[in-house]
């Protein structure tokens, strides 16, 4: 099921906007106060050149100081703004000299301007104003008392300036992340073009084609190609291994036919009834085997492709394998063997299964080890709990398989190299299959003295699974 | 007009609904004549007939005095005193004005938005027919101080020109006088040795000129001088030659203005293409826009008399003017500079004028 989740080109756009805002926020902020500052630089330097202005026309008369203010002081005190202008002199004991408006300067501002010409941010009537001040210190004849001069101005210069300096910082800003969304959407296209090769490469391909892929991929893609590439691998394992299945399965069921065959023609250009009678004996024997062969194909057939789990009910794994246990060691065929169980855990151990399907898997390992090995051997299951798992095994003291040979011993047709059984290769094959439905483990490995032993881990029925 | 206000009490009086806007007050405090102004007054009463205008017509002192007033705040203000309206304007008595007549103001006339000279005043020289027939006019400020040096005797007590200390104009006009060059101050010597007259408005000095105590005058407005001439055939008006300085009317909105729709309606009007017109064609105020046609206008004048008109620069400049100790400097120095030549008595008249208190001073 292929869900639809939103556009690539979407979540980049997100990424970048949310990016993009959280960075634009913090450059404006900056913008606006690196703005405001050179504004102030500007301006304030305004204000020191008509102080000095000012400072150029004080001179002392008959012990007073005495100042004609410069036209000039005040244009430059103005600005372009036309700023409404502040000016006061003011001498030693903070009498005023002369000056035009009635903005107090307080003892603290004087005695500040006393060590260092200072700026000031002051409100007058509801005004802002930028003040400066400084102190000059002229000599008269009479008297070497420092003048004090504060100049000041109403501000909308330095906001006009401001706001100008932050618009451009801003219009800045927005060309370049329009330009970065452009560029954005580009690189996208170009980095996108990979999945899109990909992509034809893909729907151009022939329903068999199971080849690997050969396709040039960045990095980032490597990963996604080498899963479709085992994927391609396993589809055609899986094909191989069906075709293979077939063959086997066709060539299994042509050489009890050919037999039959063979047998029926030998008694039909007989005349006597003895021959009939003991041909007539090994078709019938033949036919069974063939039947139970057929029977054990479809089985496993059956198991390998029914998808859909039928009812699963929630099995005591002890209660099985006893009851199993019992009812073929009490038949014929394992009248030969010794059939016992193992010290098996005292409570109930449920796990999550198919009655039938279990009890094919455990009939199909005894049925295995009875074929597979010679009169008079011991054959033991048992049960043993793991923290996660629960074991099941089935151990003989059989000849056992080679060691190279123990990994493929639940492919169909596998006899462990035997050929001199009846059985027909098919039985682990089933009980693989049958694991892989319950979603337990198969190890096949070799058992302590000789022999085989087959271990089963299955899943314990976990809590929610419980009710 | 007491029938035209009947009739429109009358009108008004049916017309109820509009009843309300009839009763809209405007209160202009204007250093500027009555009868010069009343064209222009005439003009927006009919343009804005529900707008009550009361224009007072006062001194500059005494218009200065009334911005300041707390309690009843005008709600225009018109002076031809230019450093105080600035001086005025600096200390927040203005308010903006934002119209398109506003913004269209040529810039070297306003200041702030707040302020806007709206006349365009030449300052010149008048003479009497008399002093023609005795030596060569003046015609510009060198002629003016070589006449009076070398006809001491003959002009003593025929020369008239402000007083500083009691008319701000004239103030203005010898402060940026004495800015132009220093010159100035030989001429306020040769002045003061031929016992100038001083004058606390350019209507004395006119009135003194067709009555023949007077023959010469100096720093006299322009816009009354030329009327003026018109009617006394015996006085000519002479713009300087070398440089004629151009005073201009400054008006603004006071902050505090109880009725500021009807101030900006008024000063859109004044700024605006009507009332300039008005200005330009039935005032001798001279209009400031360039694209007024008229008698009266800016442009004219300087077709007239050439690039030599140096209007006073309507910016922070001014403010030096009020400067106290400045102001104190410059009287000082005029007083030195007056009496340096002067003759051992002072003139008795020339007392007795300074002392008059008249309604209509510095203007």
């Amino acid at each position: 099921m292929i869900e639809v989740d939103g556009t690539l080109k979407s979540r980049l756009a997100f990424w970048l906007l949310a990016t993009v805002s959280v960075l634009g926020v913090l450059l404006l902020v900056e913008a606006y106060f690196s703005s405001q500052r050179a504004a102030e630089r500007a301006y304030d330097s305004q204000l020191e050149a008509a102080a000095l202005t000012i400072a150029e026309a004080i001179r002392w008369e008959g012990g007073q100081p005495v100042v004609e203010i410069p036209s000039a002081a005040l244009q430059i005190l103005a600005t372009r703004h036309q700023e409404r202008v502040f000016y006061a002199v003011l001498d030693a004991k903070g009498q005023t000299v002369s000056g035009n408006l009635d903005i107090g300067i307080p003892p603290e501002w004087r005695r500040r301007v006393s060590s260092q010409p200072t700026w000031l941010n002051d409100t007058y009537h509801g005004t802002q104003w930028r003040l400066y001040g400084r102190e000059l210190d002229s000599a008269g004849w009479e008297t070497q008392d420092p003048v004090q001069i504060w100049v000041g101005h109403t501000m909308s210069g330095r906001d006009a300036l401001t706001e100008m300096l932050f618009e451009q910082a801003v219009t800045r800003f927005v060309i370049m992340v329009l330009l970065a969304g452009i560029l954005m959407l580009l690189a996208m296209r170009v980095a996108l073009a990979p999945i899109r090769r990909l992509r034809q490469q893909l729907r151009r391909r022939d329903a068999d084609d199971m080849r690997p892929l050969d396709a040039r991929v960045p990095e980032e893609m490597r990963e996604m190609a080498e899963t479709l590439d085992s994927l391609f691998m396993r589809q055609r394992d899986g094909r191989e291994a069906l075709l293979r299945f077939t063959a086997d399965a066709s060539h299994q069921l042509k050489t009890p036919l050919a037999g039959l065959q063979t047998t029926s023609e030998l008694a039909l250009q007989s005349d006597s009834p003895d021959a009939w009678r003991q041909a007539l004996t090994e078709v019938h024997g033949s036919a069974g085997r063939t039947s139970r062969l057929a029977s054990q194909l479809l089985s496993l057939a059956r198991l390998r492709h029914a998808v859909e789990a039928s009812a699963t009910a929630r099995i005591d794994a002890m209660a099985l394998l006893h009851e199993t246990t019992f009812d073929w060691a009490q038949r014929d065929v394992s009248q030969a063997h010794d059939i016992g169980l193992a010290s098996l855990p005292a409570s109930p151990q449920y796990i999550q299964g198919e009655a039938w399907a279990l009890r094919e898997l455990l009939g199909n390992l005894i049925d295995n080890a009875l074929r597979y090995t010679p009169p008079g051997s011991v054959i033991t299951l048992g049960a043993v709990c793991h923290a996660q798992t629960l074991e099941l095994y089935i151990e003989d003291d059989g000849p056992g398989v080679p060691p190279e040979t123990l990994a493929h011993l639940h492919r169909p047709f596998e006899r462990g190299g035997r050929q001199d059984t009846e059985g027909s290769g098919l039985g682990l094959a089933i009980v693989d299959s049958i694991v892989r439905r319950h979603e337990a483990r198969m190890q096949v490995e070799s058992a302590q003295k000789n022999g085989l032993k087959i271990r089963l881990f299955f899943p314990y029925l976990t809590q929610h699974e419980e009710k | 007009m007491p029938i035209r206000r009947v009739a429109l009490v009358w009108l008004l009086g049916l017309l109820a609904p509009s009843f309300a806007w009839a009763d809209n007050p405007l209160v202009v405090e204007a250093a500027l004549d009555r009868e010069v102004a009343a064209p222009l007054l005439d003009a927006f009463e009919a343009a804005h007939p529900h707008i009550q205008l009361t224009f007072r017509d006062r001194s500059t002192l005494e218009v200065d005095a009334r911005v300041a007033n707390e309690d009843n705040p005008p709600d225009v203000v018109i002076s031809s005193a230019m450093p105080w309206q600035m001086a005025r304007v600096n200390e927040g008595y203005a308010q903006r004005l934002d119209s398109p007549a506003a913004q269209a103001w040529p810039e070297w006339a306003k200041w702030r938005d707040e302020v806007f000279g709206f006349t365009f005043e030449p300052i010149v020289m008048a003479y009497r027919l008399d002093l023609s027939r005795h030596m060569l006019p003046p015609k510009t400020h060198a002629d003016l101080h070589t006449l009076l040096t070398q006809h001491r005797e003959t002009l003593r007590g025929k020369v008239t020109t402000y007083s500083p200390l009691r008319s701000g104009v004239g103030y203005s006009l010898f402060q940026q006088d004495a800015r132009y060059t220093t010159r100035f101050w030989d001429l306020v010597t040769a002045m003061g040795a031929t016992d100038t007259h001083l004058e606390a408005n350019t209507r004395a000095m006119l009135e003194g000129l067709s009555e023949g105590r007077y023959w010469l005058g100096y720093n006299l407005l322009g816009s009354y001088a030329m009327v003026w001439a018109q009617s006394h055939p015996e006085v000519f008006v002479q713009v300087p030659q070398d440089y004629s300085l151009v005073m201009m009317r400054m008006a603004f909105i006071h902050r505090d203005a109880p009725h500021p729709a009807a101030a900006r309606a008024f000063l859109d009007f004044l700024l605006g293409r009507e009332g300039q017109r008005v200005i330009a064609g039935e005032t001798p105020l001279f209009s400031v826009r360039p694209d007024v046609v008229g008698p009266y206008t800016a442009q004219r004048l300087r077709d007239q008399v050439g690039e030599r008109l140096y209007p006073i620069p309507l910016n922070a400049s001014l403010l030096a003017f009020v400067d106290p100790s400045r102001r104190t400097a410059f009287m000082d120095r005029w007083q030195r500079e007056f009496h340096r030549l002067a003759h051992p008595e002072p003139a008795q008249g020339a007392a007795a004028i300074e002392s008059r208190i008249d309604k209509r001073s510095q203007r």
